[in-house]
């Protein structure tokens, strides 16, 4: 009985002309996105790569130590060929200097503003907006259309049971939906192997996971479909409630989350933190030069009733732990800013990660952002790209920053010249160096972060278990809705 | 209450049937009726007299408030999948699925009525005798007269062989010749020994074949009449004024059924 069952509804959906419109659109869809994402990859990892190259040179033709500088990119990532998430959003490159703190600027949106407009149809695109309204599209009568048609009270003439008639028809839908949308996906799998997208095993497994959250997400509007249409008595109006729920949870929901969280944890801008730092390193300067002042006239007070044979003799003599004194000084400010900016960097990034965690608790009130901030985690394009990638930067830095100290301590090359006058040897003016090339074989080199299944997979999990917990109680929900059902 | 000289075992039984709706509607009121092998019994009244409110309770698609709905002895709502088993059941309107054929419509009900032997031949023979043309065999049903899916509905209950059958009102809406055709199928079903509840706004039809007519109103039955009492009867006089004088009457329950028999 339930395969019977299961026959028709598969049948029926399959000798529908909605399921070859819906077919063809997804199918197609799913293709070009893929196709289109495979080429924006192999762009990025062309442009990378170039500018890879152009850093290196840039650090080759470099003539002194104090004026190496790097500029570091963010790796593309294949997984974004399904999901782009923020990846459009982030910033690509980010100067490694010391005199700025790491900050990914130039993304490929500000770069493009074009694309920005009507952003770019991915395969996560297609599943949450076009793959759920097709879901509803066919599920909105499951119930009611059968009452209006008169098939339910012939079918229920019969001896069959509710439950049973409810799991088959939720199971034929499933499968006509679910099992023709994983065909163009395998296509798609075998375009990323024909198009040789380097991906690695911890990729395939999000792009699989990414696919089982998919067909999660469209059994949840299939679920809800049903339950809708059979606690309703007409299909126009279970197709009318279903529209407003779909524009509830894909299009308003989760932007209202984000908008409240945003309300309720303030969280201050790049802006205004950038003044506060340039307020603390100004203070702090100033703080430095007056303590300056002071202790050159402490010095002064010192040599006070010493002759000029006396002073030059002193002055000759303190020199040296006067300059370290002075350089302590200054690198104790210098410590004082970065110390501060990190502080404030990292306060704020508090702040922030307690906004989104409320953004992100807020907008689940709908499962469509679990999908999304499920699917973006398992492709490495979440929130946390821009934080994953500048907190590593950052950690490059430091070990890039004490390489040219180190460098420059060992070779000189402060990036200027000095000149001495000396009265054996004359005017002597000192570049540093002898040679004009720099040997880099020893620079740390910059390792993009790794995405570790914990980031990916893991992160994603909650976002699984909270789709697979709506879609049981959806289902429980139908199956009490149907067994009260007024058949007639 | 039927003059059955040797009575065969009710397939159809209304036993004092009560349906009031969670709105104080009462819907049947203490319907007692019985339908016996090879008979048809036709129930008349207006619209709202409780005709399909019957066919339902049998069903199991409504709850009745108290009384049995009984399909060969067994209660309807107490063991429906066990009673459903005995009856098929002709709606009024029969839609089926507009995307399937026929033959796929008439393959899908059957075997969901427990009836999974059959082969294309024997659909194709039901189809015949309810009177389709072949070339309609498969075609798909959106395609087809209300006719039409009338009768594929007859072939599905034909095919289902069920002691008992259910007609709620077949005839509503069909041509004079349909409507014939329809009447003459159902009075060869049950010369072959089913019972027929056959719910109907048609005096005429169910005279012509009726082997005991219920008059319902307000949910009550106000009148049974057998075949032979209605031989020279003028029914549609006799409906008119059960249902005009019906406020004066006693209704037609228990022993009172008799009076009126």
């Amino acid at each position: 009985m339930f395969s019977l069952l299961l026959q028709k509804e598969l049948k029926n959906i399959i000798t529908s002309p909605k399921f070859t419109a819906t077919f063809l659109v997804c199918s197609l869809l799913i293709l070009i996105s893929v196709f289109i994402g495979i080429n924006e990859y192999e762009n990025a990892v062309a442009q990378y790569q170039a500018n890879q190259e152009i850093a290196r040179q840039n650090i080759a033709e470099a003539t002194s130590w104090g004026r190496v500088r790097n500029l570091l990119h963010r790796e593309p990532n294949p997984v974004q060929i399904f999901v782009s998430g923020v990846h459009f959003d982030v910033g690509r490159l980010s100067n490694i200097s010391d005199y700025n703190d790491v900050k990914l600027v130039r993304s490929p949106y500000s770069d493009e503003t074009l694309f920005a407009i009507f952003r770019v149809i991915d395969f996560a695109f297609i599943v949450q907006i076009v793959l759920s309204l097709f879901a509803i599209l066919f599920t909105y009568d499951a119930i009611n259309g059968e009452r209006e048609q008169g098939t339910l009270k012939l079918a229920f003439a019969n001896s069959i049971s509710r439950a049973k008639y409810l799991i088959a028809k939720f199971s034929g839908i499933w499968l006509g939906l679910i099992v023709p949308l994983l065909i163009p996906i395998l296509l798609g799998m075998l375009m990323l192997i024909a198009f040789k997208v380097p991906l690695a095993s911890t990729d395939w497994l999000s792009i699989i996971s990414l696919v089982g959250l998919s067909v999660l997400y469209i059994s949840l509007f299939i679920v809800i479909g049903i339950l809708v249409s059979a606690i309703t008595r007409s299909s126009s109006l279970s197709f009318l409630l279903l529209l407003v729920i779909w524009i509830s949870g894909v299009l308003i929901v989760p932007r209202l989350g984000v908008m409240a969280a945003g309300q309720i944890v303030q969280v201050e801008s790049v802006a205004q933190i950038e003044a506060k730092q340039e307020a603390f390193q100004k203070a702090r300067w100033d703080d430095y030069s007056a303590e300056l002042t002071e202790v050159w006239q402490e010095r002064e007070a010192q040599m006070e009733g010493m002759s000029d044979e006396e002073r030059t003799a002193y002055r000759d003599e303190m020199e040296w732990t006067w300059l370290e004194e002075d350089d302590a000084s200054r690198k104790q400010v210098q410590s004082d800013i970065i110390t501060n900016n990190r502080r404030l960097l990292e306060e704020s990034q508090n702040r922030k990660k307690l906004q989104e965690q409320l953004a992100f608790n807020i907008a689940r009130i709908s499962p469509v952002a679990s999908f999304q901030l499920a699917a973006m985690k398992l492709a490495g394009t979440d929130v946390g790209l821009k934080n994953r990638y500048e907190t590593s930067m950052r950690l490059y830095k430091d070990d890039f920053s004490e390489y040219i100290q180190q460098k420059e301590a060992e070779e000189g090359g402060h990036g200027g010249f000095n000149i001495s006058i000396d009265s054996e040897q004359g005017v002597q003016i000192d570049f540093g160096r002898n040679d004009q090339t720099l040997d880099t074989s020893e620079m740390p080199q910059y390792q993009s972060p790794e995405l570790r299944l914990q980031d990916t997979v893991g992160a994603a999990l909650f976002d699984f278990g909270f789709l697979g917990v709506c879609i049981v109680l959806g289902f429980g929900g139908s199956v009490l809705a149907f067994m009260r059902y007024d058949l007639r | 209450m039927q003059n059955s000289t040797i009575q065969a075992a009710p397939l159809l039984e209304a036993v004092e049937l009560t349906k009031v709706y969670e709105d104080g509607v009462k819907a049947l009121n203490n319907l007692n009726l019985v339908v016996r092998e090879g008979e048809i019994y036709a129930m008349l009244g207006g619209n709202g007299a409780g005709k399909t409110t019957t066919i339902n309770a049998f069903l199991d698609f409504i709850q009745p408030t108290s009384g049995k709905a009984l399909i060969n002895g067994i209660d309807a709502n107490a063991l429906p999948l066990e009673a459903k088993k005995h009856v098929a059941f002709v709606s009024e309107n029969v839609q089926l699925y507009p995307n399937f054929t026929a033959m796929q419509n008439l393959d899908f009900f059957v075997r969901l009525g427990g009836k999974s032997h059959y082969e294309r031949l024997d659909y194709e023979r039901a189809l015949h005798r309810v009177g389709l043309q072949s070339e309609a065999f498969d075609r798909k049903l959106k395609d087809f007269s209300k006719g039409m899916r009338q009768k594929c509905g007859i072939a599905i209950a034909i095919l289902k062989d069920a002691p008992a059958i259910l007609l709620d009102e077949p005839t509503s809406g069909l041509d004079p010749k349909a409507g014939k055709e329809f009447t003459r199928l159902v009075a060869e079903l049950r010369d072959e020994g089913k019972a027929i509840l056959m719910s109907t706004h048609d005096i005429f039809r169910a005279k012509e074949i009726a082997d005991y007519v219920g008059i319902l109103n307000n949910g009550e039955l106000v009148a049974e009449k057998t075949k032979a009492e209605l031989e020279g009867v003028n029914l549609e006089e006799l409906y008119v004024e059960y249902m005009a004088g019906y406020m004066d009457e006693a209704p037609v329950s228990g022993s009172l059924s008799n009076n009126l028999s």
